[in-house]
């Protein structure tokens, strides 16, 4: 506050606006050091206010969609996960892949819905941190090839007329939307980064289909789950077709981070509450439901072992 | 840049040529050149027809906002976040620019100009990265704490703080300082009796700005998760939820809007002639009573905690980070896609700031409120003004994204949604030299016979070409530093490869990333205070 207060010693240079009172060096002074000291108690107030241990379990999600679905989704996870474990359970939102990682390893998310890729980063930056499931479907997981109507391409198994075409990723470390299919082009003889213009990074799936209806990319790769979704509800725009599905990998899965870990002795009990969750009953049924899921299956670090081969291959791992 | 519009007239220009000038026309038109051929604007087809649809969409948006009163609230909510982070931010910045100042005064160093040079430059970092990519690289060590957004301001504010200050400090007449010293004081108090007392007015008047500014950087880093209205604008974003976005983007004009009339007042009264006899301004007073009072309640607002800062875990992180990134990559390919990612950024900046210079000279006739005028002239006065200042209350990343919609991918994008946004900022700054210039010379072409045109051409441009450029080549100084946020959501340049290298935590590269981008900025820096030095 030096600055403030020797600023204001500059007294018989301001203007005396006489309407209003004039302040004395002492009132000013003692003004400023209330102000300051309230400031100072406010601080105090939040450090003790600061949680640790003892707080909610904080879980999290890469923003791989709409994050008004995304918020939807994890309340209601968050809401049966706490009945089950007996502990507040709260949802941070984050707005990039990245960030899902850097939080996870800094201890502030402790349980994350990552994507493979963005699981192996932050299992290998976080000693300690276990996979604990995963959905029926991520065992064998697809992504699609979208391509825009004007194109006048028709669906096939032959990836080498995309690399022609302004084509876009999702997120720069998503699974599905970047990783692997930057790997099936490779196989097929496409150079992942060899676009017309370099490929672009939409951020997120939907944002995908919104730029390659618009025709600026005229093509993309999508995560198969949320093309299906957003086909079923009749929400992609009709200039958008699916051009091929890539063969099989493993993708999304939980992370524990290993203070929660050890607060929940083991992960044994998070995995139970996953394995747990039946579609016959209403409230865990809503779960599986927004989830796209029949059940969840538990699920083990060796699963990732061909993700982290492909991403340290195409240097999204180091 | 208001500041330097709140000074007093400068000097009537010389009429001697200068020479120098004649080369960094020439230099600025071949960068130009380069600039606009690589943009690809000149060859081919860049519009993206298919995409006016979407376009439309969010324009037609905006006349119908969301008015939910649940997300109104929301909103509001947004918005006291975004103003603790600018308080708390820049508050703190003009603390660390305060002592900072003290370290790279000239008067500190004396003769002993290797120590002032290195002080310098050491200061050329913290203030070369955008506060966004700070925001990236706090988030790292500290996690969801809100020392992030605070400290994120901080640090690069502080550092120009602390130049800015210093500069000022040393512009003040020292004969004061010399007195006290002589007659015995210490060097301390010399300088608060004799120095402080004549470079208050600047001090404050700067300070003030520097909280303005703060305003838009805190919405910058909601963009990047720190919470906020531009947190909220991100969401409603990524959901393509036009009429959300517009709400936000309203709210946004509304609290840049009252930042700037509060600095502005605030800036104008410091500028004002001191009336006789004794005593404080009452309202200056106020003004900063009501900051130091708001920097409480941010604080408490926040739960900004110091302990945080030094907490073991904030040690572990910060030693993971920082063993992780040294020593910096070296490697050929990442310093090839280094250079050409650089030389992107360069031509995205220079077609940006060309652009918004050409529409703000285009514009500054309009937006200057002018002395007697009609109604209807009036009211196109307000509608540009308005247009201007939405134009720069939505975050340069929001225009790329939606500029996307209808040109095709490239450097294009980012170029003119950097374009559109710096056309809010220096149409205002242009609109305000016009206002501000002498109205004497064409009245007396028009007075002597002269056509409007060529009182115009001849009596108001050649007293504006000077002004108006130097504030075009300061914006361009701001905007190599946009660009690279711009790039870090995605519409290239470096910024691109600082995201694609930050995500995929190759730490050794993001060192080499940003000492190029800090670089860059420096390297533009000195170019544009050398070329605004040969229009003096």
């Amino acid at each position: 506050m030096s600055t403030v207060r020797a600023a204001r010693s500059g007294g018989p240079e301001t203007v005396t606006v006489p309407l209003l009172p004039r302040l004395s060096r002492r009132a000013l002074l003692a003004g400023t050091g209330a102000a300051l000291a309230a400031a100072l108690a406010g601080c105090g107030a939040g450090s003790a206010a600061a949680p640790d241990r003892a707080g909610p379990l904080r879980i999290g999600a890469i923003p791989d969609q709409d994050p008004e679905l995304l918020q939807r989704l994890h309340a209601a996870v968050a809401d049966s996960l706490a009945d089950a474990l007996g502990i507040p359970v709260e949802y941070r939102p984050v707005t990039d892949y990245a960030a899902a990682v850097s939080l996870f390893r800094t201890g502030d998310l402790d349980l994350v819905w990552f994507g493979g890729l963005t699981g192996v980063q932050a299992r290998l930056q976080t000693p300690g941190a276990v996979p604990v499931a995963q959905r029926d479907i991520d065992a064998d997981f697809h992504s699609v090839f979208v391509v825009n109507t004007a194109t006048g391409l028709t669906p096939s198994d032959d990836l080498r007329p995309l690399a022609d075409l302004r084509f876009t990723y999702g997120s720069q470390t998503s699974t599905s939307g970047r990783l692997m299919p930057a790997y099936f082009l490779r196989e097929a003889g496409v150079d992942p980064e060899g676009f017309p213009g370099g490929p672009g990074f939409s951020g997120s799936h939907d944002a995908t289909l919104a730029l390659v209806a618009s025709g600026s990319y005229q093509a993309g790769a999508v995560n198969e789950q949320v093309w299906l979704a957003r086909t079923e509800a009749g929400e992609v725009d009709p200039a958008v077709v699916a051009y091929a599905r890539t063969p099989g990998y493993s993708d999304y899965h939980w992370l524990l981070g290993p203070r929660a870990a050890e607060r929940l002795g083991g992960p044994d009990r998070v995995v139970g509450y996953f394995t747990g969750l039946s579609p016959d009953r209403p409230t865990d049924a809503g779960v599986l439901d927004l989830f796209g899921a029949g059940s969840f299956v538990p699920t083990e670090a060796a699963n990732y072992r061909q993700i982290e081969e492909i991403g340290r291959d195409l240097g999204l791992i180091s | 840049m208001t500041t330097v519009l709140d000074r007093a007239a400068p000097p009537a220009p010389r009429l001697a040529r200068d020479r120098r000038r004649w080369a960094w026309g020439l230099a600025a038109v071949a960068l130009t050149a380069a600039a606009l051929a690589g943009s690809g604007l000149l060859s081919g087809p860049v519009l993206n027809r298919g995409g006016f649809a979407q376009f439309g969409r969010f324009a037609a948006a905006a006349l119908r906002p969301e008015l939910d009163p649940g997300f109104l609230a929301v909103v509001a909510d947004s918005v006291l976040v975004t103003v603790a982070y600018a308080v708390l931010g820049g508050g703190l910045a003009l603390l660390l620019g305060a002592v900072g100042a003290v370290l790279v005064s000239r008067r500190t160093w004396g003769r002993r100009r290797t120590g002032w040079l290195v002080t310098r430059g050491l200061l050329a970092v913290p203030r070369g990265l955008h506060e966004a990519v700070w925001g990236l690289l706090l988030l790292n060590v500290l996690g969801l704490d809100p020392w992030v957004g605070v400290l994120a301001i901080a640090v690069p504010y502080g550092a120009v703080t602390a130049t800015v200050f210093a500069d000022l400090l040393d512009e003040v007449p020292r004969g004061g300082y010399e007195a006290l010293v002589a007659a015995g004081a210490g060097r301390g108090t010399a300088a608060l009796y004799g120095l402080l007392p004549p470079a208050a007015g600047g001090l404050l008047s700067y300070s003030f700005y520097r909280l303005e500014c703060a305003v838009r950087s805190a919405v910058v880093l909601g963009l990047i998760g720190a919470g906020g209205l531009g947190y909220q604008l991100a969401l409603s974003f990524t959901s393509l939820r036009w009429e959300q976005v517009w709400t936000t983007v309203y709210a946004l004009a509304l609290l840049c809007l009252l930042a700037d009339v509060c600095g502005r007042a605030v800036r104008r009264r410091v500028a004002a002639p001191p009336s006789p006899g004794p005593g404080r301004d009452p309202v200056l007073t106020a003004s900063v009573l009501a900051v130091v009072g708001l920097a409480g309640w941010a604080g408490w607002f926040l739960a900004l905690s110091p302990a945080a800062l030094f907490s073991g875990r904030t040690g572990e992180q910060l030693s993971y980070v920082a063993a992780a990134a040294w020593p910096p990559s070296t490697d050929p390919s990442l310093l090839g896609d280094v250079a050409t990612t650089a030389v992107d950024t360069l031509l995205m900046s220079v077609v940006a700031i060309v652009l918004a210079t050409a529409g703000a000279v285009a514009l500054a006739g309009l937006a200057a409120r002018p002395p007697a005028a009609g109604p209807l002239r009036r009211a196109l006065g307000v509608l540009v003004r308005a247009g201007l200042l939405l134009l720069r209350a939505v975050p340069p990343p929001v225009w790329a994204l939606v500029l996307l919609f209808v040109l095709l991918p490239g450097i294009l994008p980012g170029a003119l949604a950097l374009a559109v946004y710096t056309l809010g900022v220096l149409g205002r700054l242009v609109g305000e030299a016009v206002e501000e210039a002498d109205r004497r010379p064409p009245a007396a072409l028009r007075a002597a016979g002269a056509s409007p045109a060529g009182a115009w051409l001849y009596g108001a441009v050649p007293a504006l070409a000077g002004p108006v450029l130097a504030l075009a080549l300061h914006r361009w100084e701001v905007t190599i530093r946009d660009t690279v946020l711009v790039g870090l959501l995605g519409a290239g340049g470096i910024g691109v490869l600082l995201s694609a290298r930050t995500s995929a935590f190759d730490w050794p590269a993001v060192t080499t990333v940003l000492g190029a981008v800090v670089l860059l900025g420096f390297a533009v820096d000195v170019l544009g205070s050398r070329a605004r030095a040969a229009l003096r």
